[in-house]
């Protein structure tokens, strides 16, 4: 009896909750599909629905290469963590050495420097070489991710030494057992990682910010932010543009939601 | 010798991205420089430190850093605590979607959530506001009300923590043992109370944790929607330590004051974070 009220009561503060969780999303949604002239209305789903919000923001802003440079932005530094961070937890994870301490500590302690002490001497390195405004600019600096060789060498170190041994034995060198051995049993947090790292990089705002200037160069997300500036309150075409910004994030984790949730808590936000 | 061939990457990538930097960092807070490449640095010793504690947005940058981690708790801790027994009663099927909703926010990046809550917020025309006027509490601007700018912001920042912070709290409570939540259900499941008070001590390590990053974090994760609504206003109402560095390197280009402030507040964050880490650990021994 009591126990039924308590659940009863769990699920009406759950249903509460969500709800505000939803809202936002559904606003942005439904105010994107209203025409010009019913974007003030509060009806909760537009009554004639149109496109014309988006095909506005599409031609205002150069959203078609702003879309392709944060897929390649972050599509290249998925890829370039995973492999870094894989190289380096094999490492760790395999051999003891000189030093290996004090190096896990350098990389745990990189979770704990905030982006804004380090920005100005790697925006002045950047400038330097000439690379504002590039994708190199946007991905080299965050190519080595530390929450990355935590979790890998985590995973590493859970993994049965007597394979590596068999496979050490069988003549296989270190490379080699990493590729036939290792790896092709670690599927499932790689696979975490690469959509966390996707998502995330999709995300970022204020590196991009700093070292893009020009719209046709930078990413979805400071473009949004160009666009609310220099528009000022065009709210339809706005959402329209945040709802394009958003999709992908939502498709990736609608396919992995086990993988993204588990990641995202396990990386402590960072 | 061969692990150190696996780790010249990351070594190399940190080296030159994060530990360099950091040192440069610390070198030119003590010069004047003001970002050009055809002027060179010039030498000024403490005095970026003294103007630091000088400039008049410091004290209100400062106080303004504590007031958002104080907005956030209730997202991070008060709120996920109450909603990860609510998951813990329920379990099964519901609890997974309910879950899956709840994170939703964590997904949205910054920027987008600042522009639709901004849309939500606004005062002429937002669904907020309606709201309010139809409940008789009338129309708020929150962005340009310097009272009220602060917590709009933590509000947002906070309703996209809530997901995150909520399993972190659900995973603490599946890893105490079952039997302590247990006997507190059947003691008097009514009683919120008495839950809270039966799980809290035994959350603790988990609840530090959330503290940590709160405070931690709560000048980064706040930044990125200061930026986009408030840019630190109105009158310097929403702008935290990490905004300050911000405007004063790159607005001001102010590149040794800008550098002292980073190196000053990241030597604050640091003692603060080495100081909770030891109260985590003092308090682990709850469920030993």
């Amino acid at each position: 009896m009591m126990l039924d009220r308590a659940r009863l009561g769990s699920h009406a503060l759950l249903i509460g909750v969500c709800a505000l969780t939803i809202l936002p999303f559904w606003w942005m949604l439904s105010t994107s599909f209203k025409p010009a002239n019913a974007v003030f209305d509060l009806d909760p789903v537009p009554a004639a629905p149109t496109l014309q919000n988006y095909a506005h923001m599409w031609i205002a802003i150069p959203m078609g290469s702003m879309l392709l440079n944060t897929f390649f932005n972050a599509g290249l530094l998925m890829v370039g963590q995973v492999v870094v961070a894989t190289l380096a937890a094999y490492a760790f994870a395999r051999w003891r050495f000189r030093g290996d301490n004090l190096l896990l500590v350098l990389f745990v302690g990189t979770w704990l420097v905030p982006f804004q002490v380090t920005m100005l001497p790697n925006y002045v390195v950047l400038s330097r070489l000439g690379w504002l405004d590039t994708l190199a600019a946007l991905v080299v600096p965050h190519l080595g991710s530390a929450f990355a060789i935590v979790l890998l060498r985590q995973f590493m170190k859970g993994f049965p030494l007597e394979l590596i041994e068999a496979a050490r034995l069988d003549g296989a060198n270190s490379w080699a057992t990493l590729w036939r051995v290792v790896l092709p049993n670690l599927r499932a947090p790689l696979a975490a990682l690469a959509i966390l790292s996707f998502i995330s990089t999709w995300n970022e705002y204020f590196w991009p910010l700093l070292v893009t200037s020009r719209p046709e160069h930078t990413v979805v997300q400071v473009g949004l932010q160009m666009f609310l500036s220099s528009e000022g309150e065009q709210w339809g075409p706005l959402m329209a543009a945040a709802t394009v910004a958003t999709v992908p994030v939502l498709g990736v984790y609608m396919l992995f939601q086990r993988h993204v949730v588990e990641a995202f808590v396990r990386s402590g936000l960072r | 010798m061969e692990p150190y061939l696996y780790l010249v990457p990351a070594i190399v990538l940190t080296g030159t991205w994060v530990y360099w930097p950091m040192v440069r960092t610390l070198q030119l807070s003590f010069y004047e420089w003001n970002l050009l490449p055809t002027r060179e640095p010039l030498w000024l010793g403490v005095s970026n430190y003294a103007q630091l504690l000088r400039q008049p947005e410091v004290p209100r940058a400062i106080v303004n850093t504590l007031l958002y981690v104080v907005g956030l708790l209730p997202f991070t801790i008060a709120l996920p605590v109450v909603l990860a027994l609510a998951l813990n009663l329920i379990r099964g099927r519901m609890a997974g979607f309910y879950r899956a909703i709840i994170f939703l926010p964590v997904l949205m990046a910054p920027v987008v959530s600042a522009i639709v809550w901004k849309w939500i917020m606004n005062p002429d025309s937002g669904i907020l506001n309606a709201v309010l006027e139809a409940v008789g509490i009338g129309a708020v601007d929150w962005f340009r009300t310097p009272n009220l700018a602060l917590w709009a912001i933590a509000i947002i920042t906070g309703w996209k923590l809530l997901g995150f912070s909520t399993l972190i709290v659900s995973a603490g409570l599946t890893a105490i043992h079952r039997e302590y939540l247990e006997a507190a259900v059947i003691d008097g499941a009514s009683s919120w109370q008495r839950m809270l008070y039966v799980v809290t001590p035994l959350l603790s390590p988990t609840l530090v944790f959330m503290l940590l990053l709160t405070v931690l974090l709560s000048g980064q994760l706040t930044f990125p929607i200061i930026n986009a609504l408030t840019q630190g206003g109105p009158r310097d109402a929403t702008t935290n330590v990490y905004y300050l560095l911000w405007q004063f390197g790159f607005e001001s280009f102010n590149v040794g004051l800008s550098s002292a402030a980073g190196v000053l507040f990241f030597g604050v964050f640091l003692v603060v974070a080495v100081g909770l880490l030891r109260l985590a650990e003092r308090l682990s021994f709850y469920d030993a």
